[in-house]
This record gives structure tokens, sequence and C-alpha cells, in this order.
């Protein structure tokens, strides 16, 4: 995916159909998404890391991963549903994104391949997976 | 040698708890490591246990003095799902109480500031003043600190009388002005104590994700009240004060600039502010009529950029997700940056100078 592809309509014309605006923020329409690829074309566009919201998904298992950024003012959405508890870090290209991967890391454990933890809001004995509506298991 | 000191998690020189670890070289600090989670409440969690009006009154405790903040970024999201639009004097009420509540928290984070550098006056001087706009939050909602202002759809109290409001307000900047402004912008206290300390680059502020003031003092051009304007912030005419150094003085800098900022916007919203309604329809949530299952909305508070992200199952009577992104929980990774190089006497100083809040960070 190059970098122009996922710039969101407000800034490049020819990209409108790209994002859908939905509950305050631009979502990326396409499928398919490697978030490594997103954070790379992120990085080069100058856009700025904010956040990585978690869902749990009752239904059948898995998470929904909502990762944010900000582009001049205008909020960026990218979505990535993952049917297990393993996503791929992007620490490495996005410095902002390690606490909230630490974060996400405890309160679902979900791990993220490719870089190592340590203790962030949980203390001596606390169990990961503190938000999740399923009984912890360790 | 090097050696290893750890500050906190309790200790005289932090308002809150967390525990700051630094390697030194003699008096300098080579590097450090930062531990939060001494506040840990799991508030998000317990979000999904509330219903629209508790969840509420349970986001403005996420912070102590951006309570006005949090809960105006939550109904601003659960006003996206329901597809409400806050009637104008509301909006207008909302803007009042965000400039209301930087100018407190500014004041507060002066007075501390202030301590720390040693100038003790100073930090009585600008205790006094917060009390005093602590006095017209006061008048306005009825409470000093949690002010049960927002709700969805609006505000909960009118502002009935917005020129004794303004009178308050006037005063309150006549006294900034011979106070406060000329000793942080000017003084040499201030400006030898803090120029070239705890220095964050530029491209160290755009590699972290740094907001608010930490960013703007780093050259990091960066406010949501002009980026992606809310409330009435659209209709309001102020400048936003950026400084290139990065440094504790900047950041300094930075605060003072933005109090005078404040005080601009206040005066236009209370001399403009529009007559009507201060909620829409009856001001209740309807959570069985959603026009989006999920919503985001991003507020800028004091300490920089506040996110929510809310999600309601149709029919629900409680959110089935919050998730709460504060200011601090992105600026704080900087200290480590800031204090590398510096001497270990102005550490306190330099992690003060981010403002932190770790009420916030744990929530």
């Amino acid at each position: 995916m190059s970098s122009t592809e996922i710039i969101p309509d407000a800034l490049i014309d020819s990209e409108r159909a790209a994002y859908t605006e939905r509950g305050g923020a631009l979502w990326y329409c396409g499928s398919g998404l490697i978030v490594r690829d997103v954070a790379r074309a992120m990085n080069a566009v100058g856009a700025r890391f904010i956040t990585i919201t978690t869902y749990e998904l009752a239904a059948n298992g898995g998470f929904r991963l909502e990762y944010h950024w900000d582009l001049m003012g205008n909020l960026l959405g990218f979505d990535f549903p993952i049917a297990g508890n393993t996503m791929e870090s992007i620490y490495d290209l996005c410095e902002a994104a390690d606490w909230i991967e630490r974060e996400v890391h405890e309160e679902y454990r979900i791990d993220f391949r490719g870089r190592g933890y340590e203790p962030l809001l949980l203390r001596e004995g606390g169990v990961c997976g503190v938000n999740l509506q399923k009984e912890v298991v360790q | 040698m090097s050696y290893e000191i750890p500050m906190g998690p309790y200790h005289p020189g932090l308002e809150e708890p967390y525990k700051l670890s630094m390697i030194c070289e003699g008096e300098t600090v080579r590097d450090a490591k930062l531990e939060i989670g001494f506040n840990f409440r799991g508030i998000e969690h317990l979000a999904e246990t509330r219903n629209y009006i508790q969840v509420i009154a349970l986001m403005e405790r996420v912070c102590g003095i951006c309570s006005f903040i949090h809960t105006l970024t939550l109904c601003q999201a659960m006003e996206k799902l329901t597809g409400f639009t806050p009637p104008p004097r509301a909006q207008y009420i909302r803007v009042v109480m965000g400039e209301l509540e930087r100018l407190h928290s500014h004041v507060l984070w002066a007075g501390i500031a202030a301590k720390l550098m040693g100038f003790k006056t100073m930090f009585m001087t600008c205790f006094e003043i917060r009390e005093k706009v602590m006095d017209v939050l006061q008048a306005i909602s009825g409470n000093r600190v949690n002010y049960s202002m927002n709700r969805v759809g609006g505000v909960n109290r009118d502002i009935e009388d917005p020129q004794s409001i303004l009178a308050m307000v006037e005063a309150l900047e006549r006294e900034m002005r011979k106070t406060i402004i000329p000793i942080f912008t000017t003084s040499k206290t201030a400006t030898s104590r803090c120029a070239a300390v705890g220095v964050l680059t530029h491209e160290k502020a755009i590699s972290l994700g740094v907001v608010g003031p930490v960013a703007r003092a780093s050259g990091v051009a960066q406010d949501l009240r002009k980026q992606a304007p809310y409330a009435a912030y659209e209709e309001m005419e102020f400048d936003v004060p950026v400084v290139k150094d990065g440094d504790v003085r900047a950041r300094l800098l930075v605060r003072a600039l933005e109090i005078i900022e404040s005080c601009r916007i206040l005066r236009q919203a209370l001399a403009k502010l529009p007559p009507g309604e201060v909620v829409c329809g009856d001001g209740k949530f309807n959570f069985l009529k959603l026009t989006a299952p999920t919503a985001t909305a991003r507020v800028e508070a004091p300490r920089g950029e506040v996110m929510y992200s809310v999600s309601w199952k149709e029919g629900a009577r409680n959110p089935s997700r919050v998730h709460v992104r504060t200011p601090t929980y992105v600026n704080m990774p900087s200290v480590r940056f800031m204090v590398q190089g510096a001497r270990l006497a102005d550490t306190p100083l330099i992690q003060a100078s981010v403002d932190p809040c770790y009420s916030c960070t744990d929530r």
C-alpha cells in the first residue's frame, strides 16, 4: 500500500472514495489492511499516532482493534478485526504506540508480536486481562 | 561509575504517585525509567456497568482538575451516537467552562512550578488567584471541582447573569497580567532556573506524539480548538502560542501566553452569549434509537488532547465500551528524554513542566 492511497479525502480529492465519515472519524473503507503498512504510510505523511481502542467481540470471540491517527486535525480510523489474541506490533515504527500496546496487552491479554513487555498499569501480582468480560483463566 | 536514584512513587517532589528511576553519573542523569499504575482504578471497565447518567458522573472523576473536559468529551461522543446537536447557548457555556478550567489548571501548575523553582511567594500568589478562578466556576456551576455541567445534548445550568461573570473574569485577567504573566515571561529568576533545562527537541516531540503545551513548547503548532473546532470555538478569535526552544522555560511561556488567550476567549464568549435553551429536546439519551454504534470525540484539555471512544449497543442500558486517551498518557514518556543529560536537582522541575496528571493517566 502506498502512502497516498490512505491519505484522507479531505486532503486529496482523488482519494475521496477511500474514507467514510462515521461517528466523528474518517474511516478507511478498504479491506485487507496490514497494520504495519498503515503505520509506515502514516509516518510518511506525518500523521500523529493517537491510540488503539480494543473491543472484545462477544459472538465469535476475538477482538476488534481500532487504530487512530491525526492528520492536520482529521481523525483517521483503521479497523482491524482479529480472530485470536495476537497482532503485529508497530512500536518499532511508531514510538508513540509503546504505552498503549502495553496497556492493551494488560487489559485484554493481546500479544503484540515483535516486542517485549514491561508492566505498565498492573503492579506485582496483577493478572493480564483485567478488562476482559470473560473470566480470566491463567 | 553510574548509580540509580529512585524518585517516588511517594516523594515530596511528586504531586501524585509514580516512580522515576534515574541512572546517574555524578550529578548528571544519563537515563531514566518511568513506572506508572499506582492509581489504576479500572474506570473504563467500571463504565461498562453504568447507565447514561451514571457514566457521566463516573467520568467526571477521571481527573480532579479537568473534570469538565472529561464529561464534555464523553457527552460529545454520546451526542454523535444519538445525532443530538446542543443549542448555541449550550455550546458557548461549554467554551466558558472549558476556558475557566484551563485558567484553573494553568494557574495551579504555575504555582507548583514556582514552588519547585524555590519561588514560594509566587506559589502563594498563584494559589490565591486560583481560588478566585474557582469562585467564578462556583458562581456558574455551584461547584468548585466536579461541576456536573455537561449532559447529553447540552448543559445542566445556564449562565443567568453573564455580565457579572464577565466582571469577575476581567478582574482576574487584570490581576494575572499584573503578577503571573510578567514573572513567568520576563523575570530573571524564572529564566535562569528554566532556560535550556529539560529540552524536548522538535523531532522527538513529533516522534512521541506529545500534545498540548508540551508539544507547542517544542514548536509543534497543534491545537484542536483551531484544527478541529468543537463547541463554539469556530466563532472565537484567538491565537495559539508556539515556542520553539523545547525547554522548561518554553513550556512556562506557552502556558503564560495561553492564560492571556483564555481570557480573550472568555471575554468574547460571555459578551456574545446567544439567547435560547441550554439543552436540546428533552435532554434524554435515547439508547433505543442510535444513529451510530460507535463514536469518537476529541477536546483540547489544558494538558492537551483528550479522546473518548464510546460504543453502545442499541437498546442496551450501559455502554459496551468507553475508552479514554488522556494527554498525560502521551506526554509522560517524553520525561525520559527531557532528563537525559540534566542535573539531578532539576528533575523535579522537569517532570513538573509536563504538568502530569496521574489520576488521568492511570484511570
